[in-house]
């Protein structure tokens, strides 16, 4: 059975062209363009993943509205927004809203399918007993499981986005070695990124891991290059 | 500030010309002055006018002198002086007073007999004639080595000192008085015989009155002569008998003190009518002099006096007693009239002038006036100090003019009211003009005051990066005068201003915000289509969309870039670096990434301790690496020189090429201000720079740009604060 997919997008033709490329990928799609028949639709009908647009018709924060509302109906459906809106206070809000992800339009829609793949993996991991270890990667005090996309710090389980995940683990894979900014911009997965968002990335990533370790100094600056992992030495 | 005049100085400038109201004054003051003088003149000229129609047609009045005619003039005359005061007969003469000292001495006549010279000068006279009212008086001061007085049973009344008055009147035969003396006291008189030797009656004459005093040198005689013993025509002589042996008592001199001609020893007494001089009383003014002159220019008559008895009033020196007020008043009032004596004429409060016994005068007015003119004159006073003004009319007997009245009165009263006139304007006007002048100032000052505020608090209102900092100014912001008017409208334009500034900054966001969902579409919309169409996706033109595509995200992650970091940076913590390693391995990594570009550092201390936000310094050296790049000459190197001056971190980055045109070196760290492009494929939307001021304002740093003095290039200066552990430990 396909997983399916609800969009709520307010445009019409990005809606039709994520529904499009979507079914192309193999998922179904349901699509809403407001907050109310989003919610009421999928109360009816619940999603295996929900896409948001932030700004829904006249509601300026309609997609924030809308995620509190799911994350309590339903406290594990993975939710991405997917927004034009770029800025640090909105991203800070979404994922603290529990959200799974946070991109930027414009998007490109292979990006998108393999996010949303990427999380389907991750969902189906959770259901999973961990009871194979043979997809984790441990250097030193960092674990990383590749199968829940879950990443570990001295024994405590970081809240990761997925891009933040793909980040970390692109690092850690190499340690010592510089990955560039052209590198991690390949990485985030999304269509337009500047060095600007790669700081943000970073330190967002490195006050998640001070929350856990204040001490903490393994991801090193190289400046005007980009960023690697120092192992503990 | 541009230099001026400041709005105080101007105002009390404007003030000086308050000036010109003493200045006006005293203009307006001299016209009066000349106005009142011409009315005095009339009024004097009236005066004169009145005199004389009450003294026409009195032919009496002038007979004493109408005998007297030029052609006469074989005559002797004898003047009578006008006396101050009525002689008391007692042979002491300081009742004579002044008049006393223009006695004449009289000497016994050489051509009389041939006395020798011991009995010559035993004997000499001093003698004057005067007048008052309806009396004579000759005086009679005589040396005189012995006196010798009448003896008891003695008839001949020439045996003894006396003296002989001769009376010629032309319708009388002549008579002939001795005064003679038994002893001091009162004198008998008689009228004598031809020979003088015997009275022709024993009776003594009781009209006439003569006292003698004893002196030292001799005798002193006072002579009374009623008026009506002479007629106008009356000739008269007087003489001094000597007698100083009391044996012989024979005269030995016989001093004549009235002139002696040819024809007889007779001379005419002149005197002041005193007809006139009575009608003339009754007019007499305290402030004015009447004369009245003969056609001989002699004074028949004068009454009134030009100095008045009105004193100026004189500023009282103030006791300890009275109050401060007053003290000041006095000051203030004393200080004036010191300046005033400068600039206005001052009257005087007495005047010198000639006095009523003056024998002729020969002003001008007078004879035009016996020629028949009314004139005014006027001419200083004897001592110059004052002017006086005359008036002259002439006195009609029928067709003749017997005399002149001449009136004068001194112009000090006209001085004295343009005087106090003045003086009172000019105290009012500098009393005025102090206050005025003080208020202007305060005012001045005040404005000036919040005028400065107000312009303090608008400059302080926009950094000096031109950013509004305060939208509203507390300045002057509740006065309900224009300034308060200002205050409020460049509020008002601040509050705009802000407005607009922050539509300017939220600008490049909001665009970016709206075109990326139609790129969005564009590009998912591609997307779908190389799916679609599998043939497309190989197509150039879709690769061309794409890139086409991509070049618009890069604008706008260009456009939002800024404002990202803004907020980004607000959550930024900062650590000690030095600045110097930071430096070093930027450049090293850049170069790792870019090996074709050339790098130089150049240290000169070391190390540079800063607190900052490494990555976001990284960003900035980024966008000025990127920029110095963009317009270095192919080939050569980036210089960076990092030293420390006082207490900032200075790096400044250098590249060679062409010089910033000219006003961009302070506009390049704005928004949106670009200098152009080499490659038409990279984007320059003019946000680098910007950024890089915002990172270093952040930091509390600052960045500049300027053209290379000595050669083509251009230098890029960062600089940071200096960071130093122990303020913070």
């Amino acid at each position: 059975m396909a997983r399916r997919v609800a969009i709520v997008e307010d445009d019409f033709d990005q809606r039709e062209n994520y529904r499009d490329a979507l079914q192309k990928s193999g998922y179904d799609v349901d699509t809403y363009k407001n907050r109310p028949d989003a919610l009421k639709g999928m109360k009816e009908d619940m999603p295996d993943l929900a896409i948001l647009d932030i700004m829904l018709e006249n509601e300026m924060d309609g997609g924030f509205d809308l995620c509190r509302d799911l994350r309590a109906l339903s406290p594990t459906l993975p939710i991405i927004f997917l927004t034009a809106r770029d800025t640090d206070i909105d991203r800070v809000s979404g994922l603290r809203l529990d959200a799974w992800d946070y991109l930027t339009k414009p998007l490109n829609m292979q990006f998108l399918s393999v996010r949303i793949n990427s999380l389907f993996r991750i969902v189906d991991s959770l259901g999973q007993p961990a009871s194979e270890e043979s997809h984790t990667m441990v250097i030193d005090d960092l674990e990383i499981n590749e199968d829940s996309m879950s990443i570990r710090w001295k024994g405590q389980e970081l809240s990761l986005t997925l891009t933040e995940f793909w980040l970390i683990e692109s690092m850690a894979r190499h340690p010592g070695h510089v990955k560039t900014y052209e590198n991690m911009m390949q990485i985030t997965r999304q269509s337009y990124v500047e060095r600007n968002t790669i700081n943000g990335y970073i330190r967002r990533i490195r006050n998640k891991f001070k929350e856990i370790d204040s001490s903490f100094k393994n991801i090193q600056t190289v400046f005007g290059v980009g960023y690697k992992w120092n192992t503990g030495d | 500030m541009r230099a001026g005049f400041s709005i105080r100085t101007k105002l009390l400038m404007v003030a000086l010309l308050l000036l010109l109201i003493p200045w006006m004054s005293y203009v307006y003051v001299r016209d009066m002055k000349t106005f009142l003088l011409s009315g005095q003149e009339n009024a004097l000229s009236l005066t004169s006018r009145a005199v004389a129609t009450i003294l026409h047609d009195r032919p009496e009045l002038f007979t004493e002198d109408r005998v007297i005619r030029p052609d006469d003039s074989d005559d002797s005359e004898v003047y009578a002086t006008p006396l101050s005061a009525y002689i008391n007969l007692n042979g002491d003469l300081s009742d004579w007073g002044e008049q006393a000292t223009q006695a004449v001495t009289y000497l016994p006549d050489n051509a009389d007999s041939n006395l020798d010279d011991s009995i010559k000068n035993s004997i000499s006279v001093d003698h004057i004639i005067g007048y008052r009212g309806n009396f004579i008086y000759a005086m009679f001061k005589v040396s005189d080595d012995s006196v010798v007085f009448r003896q008891r049973g003695f008839l001949r009344v020439d045996a003894a000192d006396h003296i002989r008055l001769t009376l010629n009147a032309p319708d009388r035969p002549e008579q002939r008085y001795t005064l003679i003396a038994r002893e001091t006291g009162r004198m008998s008189i008689y009228l004598m015989d031809e020979n003088w030797h015997y009275p022709i009656t024993g009776e003594p004459n009781y009209d006439l009155a003569a006292e003698l005093g004893l002196t030292d040198e001799g005798y002193n005689v006072e002579l009374r002569i009623p008026r009506f013993m002479l007629s106008s025509e009356t000739r008269v002589k007087l003489a001094v008998a000597d007698v100083d042996d009391p044996e012989s008592l024979k005269i030995e001199a016989l001093v004549a003190t009235t002139p002696r001609n040819d024809k007889d020893d007779l001379s005419r007494l002149l005197i002041k009518s005193p007809e006139i001089a009575k009608i003339l009383k009754a007019l007499d003014r305290s402030d004015a002099r009447i004369w009245v002159f003969n056609t001989q220019k002699r004074p028949t008559a004068v009454v009134g006096s030009i100095n008045s008895d009105d004193d100026y009033e004189q500023a009282v020196k103030p006791s300890p007693n009275d109050n401060v007020w007053s003290s000041l008043r006095y000051y203030y009032t004393y200080s004036l009239q010191t300046i005033f004596s400068y600039i206005i004429e001052q009257p005087t409060a007495d005047i010198e002038d000639l006095n009523d016994s003056v024998q002729q005068r020969n002003d001008e007015i007078i004879e035009r006036a016996l020629a028949g003119e009314i004139t005014t004159d006027h001419r200083p006073s004897l001592d110059k100090r004052s002017s006086i003004l005359m008036s002259a009319h002439p006195i009609y007997l029928g067709d003749e003019i017997p005399g002149v009245v001449v009136v004068e009165q001194s112009t000090k009263q006209v001085l004295g009211k343009q005087k106090e006139t003045l003086e009172n304007v000019i105290s009012v006007t500098l009393l005025v003009l102090v206050t005025v002048a003080t208020a202007l100032l305060l005012f001045a000052s005040r404005l000036t005051l919040r005028i400065r505020r107000l312009r303090n608090a608008t400059e302080t209102a926009i950094d000096r990066d031109g950013r509004i900092v305060n939208q509203k100014l507390l300045a002057e912001a509740k006065s309900g005068d224009e300034i308060g008017d200002l205050s409020r409208s460049v509020s008002n334009m601040l509050e705009r201003l802000s407005q607009y500034t922050n539509y300017l900054r939220g600008l490049p966001d909001t665009l970016a915000h709206e075109v990326s969902n139609p790129l969005n579409v564009v590009n998912s919309s591609l997307h779908n289509l190389s799916l679609e169409i599998p043939d497309s996706a190989d197509s150039k033109y879709m690769e061309r969309a794409k890139n086409g595509v991509n070049r618009i995200g890069s604008i706008l992650r260009n456009l939002t870039e800024a404002a990202n970091l803004e907020q980004a940076m607000q959550s930024e913590t900062r650590e000690a670096v030095d600045l110097i390693e930071l430096i070093e391995s930027y450049v090293d990594g850049y170069s790792f990434s870019n090996p074709e570009q050339a790098f130089e550092i150049e240290v000169y201390s070391r190390p540079l301790n800063v607190e900052i936000a490494p990555d976001y310094i990284a960003q900035a050296l980024d966008k000025l690496v990127d920029n110095a790049i963009d317009f270095a000459a192919p080939g050569t190197a980036i210089v960076f020189k990092a030293r420390r001056l006082n207490n900032f971190a200075q790096i400044d980055i250098i590249n060679q090429g062409s010089h910033l045109p000219e006003g961009m070196a302070e506009r390049i760290f704005e928004p949106l201000v670009s200098l152009g492009r080499k490659d038409a494929q990279k984007i320059s939307l003019g946000m680098g720079l910007y950024i890089v001021k915002l990172i270093a304002s952040f930091h509390g740093g600052d960045v500049l740009a300027r053209n290379l003095l000595s050669s083509d290039g251009v230098i890029f200066s960062l600089s940071l604060p200096i960071y130093s552990a122990q303020t913070n430990e």
